[in-house]
């Protein structure tokens, strides 16, 4: 009897493995694998991000699909560890001729993501990844960013606080290579849209920082305007929640201003009304299509598509004109039509950039405000936007050398 | 020198908030000859119990100081009595390994009950209110967090050194079998112990949750912490758990002012310092 069970699950399997490449190979379907962090501490962003992509492939489908085949999102845990990312997608590539991948978060997994796709010759596209290097020194054909990096966003900031004329700026950011690089882009731009501006204190802290006092304390001594800040996470709501009531009170310009999720662990609106932040993706970016996409979006899943499910919803929808400008699914062949193609979305004009793969787009400014149509708490409201030139860093300065098939 | 008066102001605070999160972990070790890895894991749990509680009192944290160690001490009794107490006999790996697992397993109902996502925790009222001191604006809430240190740290002095209870501890410690010939239940003085350590880990998340984030890794964010100060002040030294968490504390703060560049190593170097000159940590015992 047990011999009998033992031998009918091995043959159970054996057809159940069999049948594998089978049926990928008879499905007709393009399959796009997102490398997110599904589980441990990055969850909730990881979540939101494929549930942007999710989203495009059902937009997608529902008007008939991609060259007339359906678009498959393969979910795959990076557990943020470029090694596991690197592992599973190759599976995917060998046994599911998976050629199309793409990941918001972690600049270390997109980095190996983007050296596994030139080595298999399939794509790489990221929404969230914002290391510069990678679009800079570390660029490859088959890696492309539909979405800013860390020299658009500082440069969006330092042209805004520019505009509003603010004379004296505190910035601060997390000591390692993201903090360091924003900082760099942030000075460089202020100093040439308002020469006379004063940075008036630049402290770095140790990620994970838990007592930001002696940080506070020197913000506030050196009597800024605004401050600058491109911390996320728990090194921007501790920096608030300890910094207002020591009496840091002034304006906050940070990338991730207007992530929902922080304002509500803040959990007290007064921290955060009147920061300011820019983004390639908002919620209230205040143009028809963007409106009209908000409602469809709100229509079919009951919540909205906050920055980063619309960033990885524009991101594969640019990535799916491409696909089918190429005609093909051929790897080579889609390459050669997104380089330069413009793609008009929700969130404006987008251009991809051939010399390196790096998407030109505006970025959207919002300020926190006390009440808006989406939340009962505090969320952004549009403050306008800064162009593609302003906040363009131009081809021969990324550092990009693009290696032509 | 105003200057300097409230960075020391900052390194007190903090110095409050490190000896809080130490106290229990130090106490455990130094009675038990058990190094707590589930420590952080409980005073976690004490600022996720305070969240729940705060949720219901708008935002007063009074209730919350006074159940989440009450709950704690339950949960520690517990631990001790049906598993430290099973896997003793194994050895330290054996009670290593345990309160290891138990890290693991309180992180994932955490994340499971509460969501793996930061949440809110804001004090209202009194606390949440700021003094002026020299000249500057300064919340309330970090002078409780040192006061509420000195209170914890006398308190266990006390019962310590001037009580009865002190007496067999300290006894207990030293020669277990003749304080168990002597009618004193041994075993319950011990999970007494371990169940105190984690009412102290409890209060210690309490404390720690309005000022900084409550979220499912704040555990592993303390834990490392918490083991610098004792490895500094001397495992299982009640003294050494005070002067190391003033010295890491003031460190810290005027480290950030003076060499902005070490900020993120300062601790490490004092530990490694202390390591150097003395091994068993300023107060430690030599084993």
């Amino acid at each position: 009897m047990k011999r009998s069970i033992i031998k009918s699950l091995c043959f159970l399997s054996a057809v159940l493995i069999l049948s594998l490449p089978l049926y990928a190979a008879a499905a007709d379907t393009i399959k796009i694998g997102a490398t997110e962090p599904l589980s441990g501490t990055f969850k909730d962003i990881g979540e939101r991000y494929l549930d942007g992509v999710v989203y495009a492939a059902k937009v997608i489908n529902a008007k008939g699909g991609l060259l007339g085949k359906k678009v498959e999102v393969v979910p795959i845990d990076s557990e943020l560890k470029p090694d596991v990312a690197t592992r599973k997608a190759q599976n995917l590539i060998m046994k599911d001729d998976v050629r199309f991948f793409c990941g918001g978060t972690g600049s270390s997994v997109g980095a190996a993501m983007s050296q596994l796709a030139e080595r298999e010759n399939v794509i790489m596209y990221t929404y969230g990844m914002a290391a510069a290097t990678m679009t800079g020194a570390k660029c490859n054909r088959n890696f492309f960013r539909p979405c800013a990096n860390t020299d658009q966003q500082s440069y969006a900031l330092a042209e805004l606080i520019a505009r509003k004329g603010y004379g004296k700026v505190a910035i601060i950011a997390q000591d390692y290579s993201f903090g360091q690089e924003a900082l760099a882009a942030f000075k460089k731009k202020l100093a040439q849209a308002n020469p006379s501006a004063k940075i008036v204190a630049e402290l770095y802290h140790p990620a994970g920082t838990k007592d930001y006092a002696p940080y506070i304390s020197q913000i506030i001594a050196a009597k800024p305007d605004v401050i600058f800040t491109p911390n996320w996470g728990n090194d921007l709501t501790i920096l608030l929640k300890q910094g207002r009531p020591m009496g840091m009170s002034q304006k906050i310009f940070s990338y991730y201003i207007n992530d929902e999720v922080t304002i509500q662990a803040l959990g007290d609106d007064s921290l955060m009304i009147g920061n300011m932040g820019a983004e390639v993706y908002t919620l209230s970016i205040p143009t028809k299509k963007n409106e009209e996409f908000v409602a469809s979006f709100y229509k079919d899943m009951g919540y909205y598509p906050t920055w980063l499910r619309g960033k990885a919803y524009v991101a594969t929808m640019f990535w799916a004109e491409a696909v089918k400008k190429a005609g093909t699914t051929d790897v080579d062949a889609v390459i050669k039509a997104w380089e330069g193609l413009t793609y008009d979305g929700p969130a404006g004009l987008w251009t991809m950039r051939a010399c390196d793969h790096q998407a030109q787009m505006p970025l959207w400014y919002t300020e926190i405000v006390a009440k808006t149509k989406f939340f009962d708490h505090a969320f952004e409201a549009p403050a306008g936007m800064a162009e593609a030139k302003d906040v363009s860093v131009p081809c021969a300065e990324t550092g990009c050398i693009m290696k032509k098939k | 020198m105003n200057e300097i008066a409230v960075f020391f102001l900052h390194g007190l605070a903090y110095a409050g908030l490190l000896f809080l999160v130490s106290a229990g972990l130090t106490l455990v070790f130094g009675m038990m000859n058990v190094l707590n890895f589930a420590h952080a894991a409980m005073y976690m749990l004490g600022a996720y119990f305070s969240y729940s509680i705060m949720l219901r009192m708008s935002g007063q944290i009074w209730l919350s100081l006074i159940v989440c160690p009450i709950a704690l001490f339950i949960i520690g009794a517990l631990i001790e009595r049906f598993l430290l107490r099973k896997v003793h006999a194994n050895g330290h790996v054996a009670e290593l390994l345990l309160t290891f697992g138990l890290a693991y397993i309180i992180t994932e109902l955490v994340k499971w009950y509460w969501g793996n996502y930061p949440l809110a925790v804001n004090v209202t009222g009194f606390l949440n209110g700021t003094v002026q001191i020299m000249g500057i604006t300064y919340p309330i809430y970090r002078i409780f967090i040192f006061l509420c240190a000195i209170f914890v740290g006398l308190l266990m002095a006390f019962i310590l050194y001037k009580t009865r209870l002190g007496i067999i501890l300290r006894a207990a410690v030293n020669d277990s079998e003749t304080v168990n010939t002597l009618g004193v239940n041994v075993p319950l003085v011990f999970m007494g112990v371990f169940a105190f350590g984690a009412a102290l880990s409890g209060f210690a998340g309490v404390i720690a949750g309005p000022l900084l984030s409550t979220f499912p890794g704040m555990a592993h964010d303390i834990l490392l912490d918490a083991f610098v100060v004792i490895v500094v002040g001397g495992f299982g030294s009640l003294g050494g758990a005070v002067v190391a968490s003033l010295l890491i504390g003031e460190l810290q703060s005027f480290g950030v002012l003076l060499f902005p560049k070490l900020s993120i190593a300062l601790m490490y170097m004092l530990m490694a310092a202390v390591l150097i000159i003395k091994p068993s940590g300023l107060f430690g015992e030599e084993q």
